[in-house]
C-alpha cells in the first residue's frame, strides 16, 4: 500500500469493481449527482482552480481547453476521451479502463456536464481488446441504470456515449489524427489551425482529453479545485499514475503525488533497479522525451518542472528503467524501429527522416557503422524537428538526440570497433532492412 | 440587404513583407499566392490553388517573423503586417528547403534517364534549385510495385511518387469519384486505386499533369519522346466550347503529349480525357492536298475558275464550329459582297448530353466557336442577360432548318467551310446526303480526304486542319482566347480565310489584305470596334472575358500596342 495519497486508484484493486452494483456501493457516480447541481461553469471554474495539466503527454491545463469551446456557435459539443495509449512504456490508462471504468465513465460525465455535451466517445486503442469489452460492458450498465441516456439521472439533460476502437496505429493518439479516424479517414494528423476545441469532430467544437485526466474530475468535484492543487507542487498539482517498467523488481502502476522524487520512486515503489544493478539510465516520460542517465536523474523530482529543468519531460510518465547491462545502441534502434513503423507517412522529413534514421542505428548495431554517421543522424534531427504538422517528428528526435549524445563513447566504441576488424557482436539476421 | 451588399464588396485588402518588398492582397491569400504577385516563386509539391491544401510535403516553409518555427507557404495567410522571408533571404529557409529536397530524394528511384517527366519534373528542378548536392543516403532504398494500370489511361510507378496526394484529391474533391487512394503508412505508403475500382473517369488524365513528378505517366503517350525534343505550343482544346488552356507538345507533325495549362477562369488545370488524348483527332490520317473536280485533282487555278456558281443563285454557308473569329467575320464580309442577298451562314451546332463527371469541365456541345460565329454574324456586343443556353438554342434551331432546307433543295449552291461543316450524326443521315449530291453546286474547303463530305462536294479545295492555323477564339462563356498552331503546316492546303479571299479576289471583290494568321488576327483586333484596345499577348495569357470587356476609344493605345506586341515577338 502507498503512502501517497490515492485519487484515482483507490479502488483498482477491488475485483468486482467494474460492475457498477459494486462502483456503486463505493461511491461511483456520487461524484456526478453533485457536479449536476452545479452550474456547468462552475464546474469548469473548479478544474481551472485545481490547475489540473492534461495527463496525455503535452500537459496544457485542462480547465483552460475547455475554456477554449465556444459556448454560442450553435454546433454540438463533443467530449472525446484518449484512450489510444500508445506511447512505448505507457500503460496506465489500461488499469483504470480494466479495473475502474466507471470512474473514467464519470469523470466524463463530469466533464460533459461542464461543456454541456450531449455525446462523448471513448476512442480506445485497437490492442486494447479486454479493456474494450469491460468499458463496453460498463456503458451498458451505465444506461440501464440511467446515468446515461436522455434523462441523465433524472436531471433532464441528455448524454450519449459511444465507445470506437481504432486499428492499432501509434498516430491516432494525436487529437486530430484520432478525429479524422474517428471520421472514418486514414488517422493523419491535421493542419492546425483551426483547433479542435474550435473546429473538431466534423467541424464541431471537440475537448479530447486523456482518460487519467479524465479520471481526475469527479475528485476534484467532491473535494473542490483548492483541494487538489494543495497536493502535489507549483505547476505540477495532484498525482500522477507512472507506468514503470523495464530493469526493475517490481515494475507497475503507481500513483505518486506530484513532486516525488525520482530516485526514491525506483527504491520505494519499484523494489529498486533488479538484481541490485547499477542504473543506466532513465526515460521518465514514455519513449518520446530526452533519457536521463543515471548522474542526470540525482535530485530530480517526479513533475513537470522539475523534469522539464533536468532536460526530460514527465510526459505521461511511461518511467522505462534501464540498468547496466543495457546496450544503448540497441535500446535506441528499438525506439528508431518503433517510430519508423509508426510516422503516418504525411510530412517528407518525418516519414523520410524516420526510415533514415533507422537504417542508420541498425548499421551501427550491427556493426557497419561509418564515421560521421552520428553527426549525420544529429543533422536529421535537425531536419525533421519543427518542419512537420504533428508533435510527431518533434518528439521522435528527442530519444534519438539524446542517446546519441549522452552515449556517444559507447556509439563511437560500436563504430571504430568494427572499422579496425574487430568483430561484431550481433547477429547479423537480427538486423535485416526493411524487416517491418 | 446587407449581407448581399457585403458579398458584393472587395474583400479587405492586408499588407505585409516578403523579403523586404511590400506586397498588398485580398485577405484570406495565402503567401505563396502573395508572393508570386511579387514574383517571388515559392516552391511547392502537394499545394494546387484549385484543391484542398494538405500541407504535407514541406517545401514550401518561410519564416515569418514573430513564429517559433517556420510556416507552410500553402496554408499560412497572409495578415496584416506579416514579416515573411523566403529562400531569398532567409539561410534558415534555404537549409529547410535542401534538407527537404534531400529526404524527398532518397527513395526516389532516380531513374530520370528512363522517366517521361525527364526535363519538365520539379523534383529536378527544384533540386537542381534548392540543394544540388550529392546524397548522403547509404541505405537501400524502398521497392514498390512499377508499372501498374490505374486505368486504361494512367500508369503508375510507386517508386518515383512523393506522396504529395494531388491526384487523391482531385478523384475526391473535383471528380467525385474517388478511385484512388494512398495506402499504408510511413515509407511504405503507396498510391493504388482502391479495392474494386480503377481510374475510369472523363477527366482521368488530369491526374498525370497534377503529378509533379513522373509517378503517374500517360499509358498512350508512355516512352513516345524525351520531352526536349517536343516542340511546346501554349494553345486552346477545340472539342467543345469550353476551350480549355492546355500546352501541346508536337514531335515530327505528331502530337506526342497534350498538359493542361492553369487558367482558373476556364478549365482550371483539369483536361477531360477526349479532349487531351483525342487533340490530334482534327489532323486526319489522309490529307486534301490538292484541289479537285468532280474527284478529279486539278490545278489551284483551275479549280478557283469552277467556283463561279457561286455568283448567281441562293447559297448556303456550312461553317464549321471550328473557325475563328477573324474567318467568321471575313465569311460575312465575303456573303455581303461577292453572294447573292438570300445567302445564309449557319454554323453546325449540335447539343449533346453530358454525364456527371464531365459537367464539371465539359460544355454541351461539339462548337469550340459557336459564340465567335454569333459575335461575327450579329455585330452587338455580348450581353450577359442573353442566357448562354438561349444562345445554344438558337443555334442548333438555326442550323436544323438549314438542313431541312438543304433536304428541300432550296439552295442552289452549298459550301461547306470546313470538315466540321455537318455535324457527325447528321453524315450518317442518308437522305441528306443525297440532298447535297442532288444540290446543283456544291464546294468543299476540306482537309479530310476519308470523310464523308469529300466525296459529295463537285469542287474541293484543300483546307488547312485548326492544328494548322491560329487565331481568335470565342468560348461559351464569351471569353476570346487565342488557338496557336501546335503542328507543321501541311503543304498545299490553305486557312479557310485564304481560301475565301482568293474567291473573292477571283471575283474581283477583294476582301482580305493579309499574309499570315497573326496579320489577319492583328488587322481583326484593330478594326472591329468591339474589340479595341485587346492585345494578342492579351488573348494568350488567359483570355479576355468579353462579357465585362469595355472597348477601348478611338484613339486609345489599341492599335499601337499590338504594333509594338507584333514587332517585338518578330
Amino acid at each position: 500500500m502507498s503512502k501517497h495519497k490515492q485519487i484515482l486508484l483507490t479502488n483498482v484493486n477491488q475485483p468486482d469493481q467494474h460492475l457498477i452494483e459494486h462502483a456503486i456501493k463505493r461511491g461511483a457516480y456520487e461524484r456526478l449527482q453533485k457536479a449536476l447541481s452545479l452550474d456547468p461553469l462552475k464546474v469548469i471554474e473548479e478544474v481551472k482552480a485545481s490547475q489540473l495539466r492534461g495527463r496525455g503527454g503535452a500537459g496544457f491545463p485542462t480547465g483552460m481547453k475547455w475554456g477554449f469551446v465556444p459556448r454560442d456557435s450553435g454546433k454540438p459539443v463533443y467530449l472525446i476521451n484518449n484512450a489510444d495509449e500508445s506511447e512505448p512504456g505507457t500503460f496506465k490508462d489500461r488499469v483504470l479502463l480494466e479495473r475502474d471504468p466507471h470512474l473514467v465513465i464519470e469523470g466524463m460525465l463530469c466533464a460533459a456536464w461542464a461543456l454541456q455535451s450531449e455525446w462523448s466517445c471513448i476512442y480506445v486503442r485497437g490492442e486494447y481488446a479486454f479493456p474494450y469489452v469491460r468499458v463496453q460492458r460498463a456503458i451498458e450498465q451505465a444506461y440501464e441504470k440511467g446515468f446515461l441516456g436522455d434523462n441523465v439521472c433524472g436531471s433532464g439533460w441528455k448524454h450519449h456515449m459511444v465507445i470506437h476502437r481504432g486499428a492499432g496505429a501509434y498516430i491516432c493518439g494525436e487529437e486530430t489524427a484520432l478525429l479524422e479516424s474517428l471520421e472514418g479517414r486514414k488517422g493523419q494528423p491535421r493542419l492546425k489551425p483551426p483547433f479542435p476545441a474550435v473546429a473538431g469532430y466534423y467541424g464541431c467544437p471537440t475537448v479530447i482529453n486523456n482518460v487519467e485526466t479524465l479520471s481526475n474530475i469527479p475528485w476534484i468535484i467532491d473535494n473542490g479545485g483548492e483541494a487538489y492543487a494543495a497536493i502535489g507542487v507549483e505547476n505540477s498539482t495532484g498525482t500522477k499514475l507512472v507506468s514503470a517498467s523495464g530493469h526493475l523488481n517490481t515494475p507497475g502502476v503507481f500513483e505518486v503525488e506530484m513532486g516525488y522524487p525520482l530516485l526514491e520512486f525506483i527504491e520505494q515503489e519499484c523494489g529498486g533497479v533488479r538484481d541490485g544493478n547499477a542504473l543506466m539510465g532513465v526515460i521518465p516520460g514514455g519513449s518520446s522525451v530526452n533519457v536521463l542517465t543515471a548522474e542526470e536523474c540525482e535530485g530530480v523530482r517526479l513533475d513537470y518542472d522539475s523534469l522539464k529543468n533536468a532536460g526530460s519531460s514527465l510526459g505521461c510518465a511511461g518511467f522505462m528503467v534501464m540498468d547496466e547491462t543495457t546496450d544503448p545502441i540497441e535500446a535506441v534502434l528499438s525506439l528508431s524501429r518503433f517510430y519508423s513503423h509508426e510516422s503516418c507517412g504525411q510530412c517528407t522529413p518525418c516519414r523520410e527522416g524516420a526510415h533514415w534514421i533507422e537504417k542508420i542505428f541498425a548499421r551501427i548495431a550491427r556493426g557497419e557503422g561509418q564515421p560521421g554517421d552520428l553527426e549525420l543522424i544529429e543533422n536529421l534531427c535537425d531536419q525533421i524537428g519543427g518542419h512537420t504538422i504533428c508533435a510527431f517528428g518533434d518528439t521522435m528526435i528527442l530519444p534519438y538526440r539524446s542517446f546519441v549524445r549522452k552515449f556517444r563513447q559507447q556509439f563511437r566504441e560500436r563504430i571504430t570497433q568494427v572499422l579496425k576488424g574487430g568483430e561484431s557482436t550481433r547477429n547479423p539476421i537480427d538486423f535485416e532492412i526493411g524487416m517491418h | 440587404m446587407s449581407e448581399a451588399q457585403s458579398q458584393s464588396e472587395k474583400p479587405p485588402m492586408v499588407t505585409a513583407t516578403i523579403d523586404g518588398q511590400e506586397v498588398t492582397v485580398p485577405k484570406g491569400t495565402n503567401i505563396i499566392e502573395a508572393a508570386k504577385s511579387v514574383e517571388v516563386e515559392i516552391p511547392f509539391y502537394c499545394y494546387h490553388p484549385h484543391l484542398s491544401v494538405p500541407g504535407n510535403c514541406r517545401i514550401c516553409q518561410v519564416e515569418v517573423e514573430g513564429a517559433p518555427k517556420l510556416m507552410i507557404g500553402c496554408h499560412t495567410q497572409l495578415t496584416d503586417g506579416m514579416v515573411v522571408k523566403t529562400h531569398k533571404t532567409s539561410e534558415l529557409v534555404q537549409k529547410t528547403q535542401a534538407s527537404t529536397m534531400e529526404l524527398l530524394l532518397i527513395n526516389h528511384p532516380l531513374d530520370c534517364t528512363v522517366c517521361d517527366q525527364a526535363g519538365h519534373c520539379k523534383l529536378q528542378d527544384y533540386h537542381f534549385e534548392y540543394n544540388a548536392k550529392p546524397s548522403r543516403f547509404l541505405e537501400y532504398k524502398q521497392n514498390k510495385p512499377k508499372a501498374v494500370p490505374l486505368g486504361s489511361t494512367v500508369m503508375l510507378d510507386g517508386e518515383r511518387c512523393i506522396a504529395c496526394t494531388r491526384c487523391v484529391r482531385f478523384c475526391d474533391e473535383v471528380t467525385e469519384t474517388g478511385e484512388i487512394g494512398l495506402m499504408n503508412r510511413g515509407d511504405r505508403y503507396l498510391i493504388s486505386v482502391k479495392e474494386g475500382k480503377e481510374l475510369e473517369n472523363p477527366l482521368s488524365g488530369t491526374v498525370v499533369d497534377l503529378c509533379p513528378v513522373g509517378a503517374l505517366t500517360h499509358r498512350d503517350w508512355r516512352f513516345n519522346t524525351r520531352i526536349w525534343y517536343a516542340n511546346p505550343t501554349d494553345s486552346v482544346c477545340t472539342g467543345c466550347s469550353t476551350g480549355c488552356n492546355a500546352k501541346v507538345f508536337e514531335r515530327d507533325g505528331q502530337v506526342v503529349q497534350v498538359k493542361a495549362r492553369l487558367n482558373s477562369a476556364v478549365n482550371k488545370e483539369w483536361l477531360c480525357d477526349e479532349g487531351r488524348y483525342g487533340f490530334d483527332r482534327f489532323l486526319p490520317r489522309e490529307r486534301v492536298l490538292t484541289s479537285s473536280v468532280k474527284g478529279e485533282a486539278t490545278s489551284w487555278e483551275e479549280a478557283l475558275a469552277k467556283v463561279t456558281p457561286l455568283k448567281n443563285g441562293k447559297t448556303l454557308l456550312l461553317l464549321a464550329p471550328d473557325l475563328t473569329v477573324e474567318e467568321y467575320s471575313l465569311v460575312e464580309a465575303f456573303r455581303e459582297r461577292c453572294l447573292q442577298e438570300d445567302s445564309q451562314a449557319v454554323v453546325a451546332y449540335r447539343s449533346r448530353e453530358l454525364s456527371r463527371v464531365e459537367e464539371i469541365l465539359v460544355s454541351p456541345d461539339y462548337a469550340p466557336n459557336f459564340q465567335g460565329a454569333y459575335f461575327s454574324q450579329e455585330r452587338l456586343r455580348p450581353n450577359g442577360a442573353v442566357c448562354e443556353s438561349a444562345h445554344r438554342e438558337e443555334r442548333e434551331q438555326a442550323y436544323e432548318n438549314a438542313l431541312r432546307e438543304v433536304k428541300e433543295n432550296t439552295f442552289d449552291n452549298i459550301v461547306f467551310v470546313g470538315d466540321r461543316a455537318v455535324c457527325d450524326q447528321d453524315l450518317a443521315d442518308m437522305e441528306l446526303l443525297q440532298a447535297i449530291s442532288r444540290t446543283p453546286f456544291t464546294l468543299g474547303m476540306l482537309c479530310d480526304r476519308e470523310g464523308a463530305l469529300y466525296e459529295n462536294c463537285t469542287v474541293v479545295l484543300p483546307a488547312r486542319s485548326i492544328l494548322e492555323k491560329s487565331g481568335l477564339f470565342l468560348n461559351g462563356k464569351f471569353r476570346l482566347q487565342y488557338v496557336d498552331r501546335v503542328v507543321p503546316l501541311a503543304e498545299g492546303a490553305f486557312q479557310h480565310w485564304k481560301i475565301f479571299g482568293e474567291i473573292a479576289a477571283s471575283f474581283g471583290k477583294p476582301i482580305v489584305d493579309a499574309r499570315s494568321d497573326r496579320d489577319l488576327t492583328l488587322s481583326y483586333l484593330g478594326a472591329e470596334p468591339r474589340v479595341a484596345g485587346i492585345t494578342i499577348r492579351q488573348v494568350k495569357n488567359g483570355g479576355i472575358d468579353l462579357l465585362t470587356y469595355v472597348p477601348a476609344q478611338e484613339g486609345e493605345s489599341g492599335e499601337s500596342s499590338n504594333v509594338e506586341v507584333s514587332k517585338s515577338s518578330e
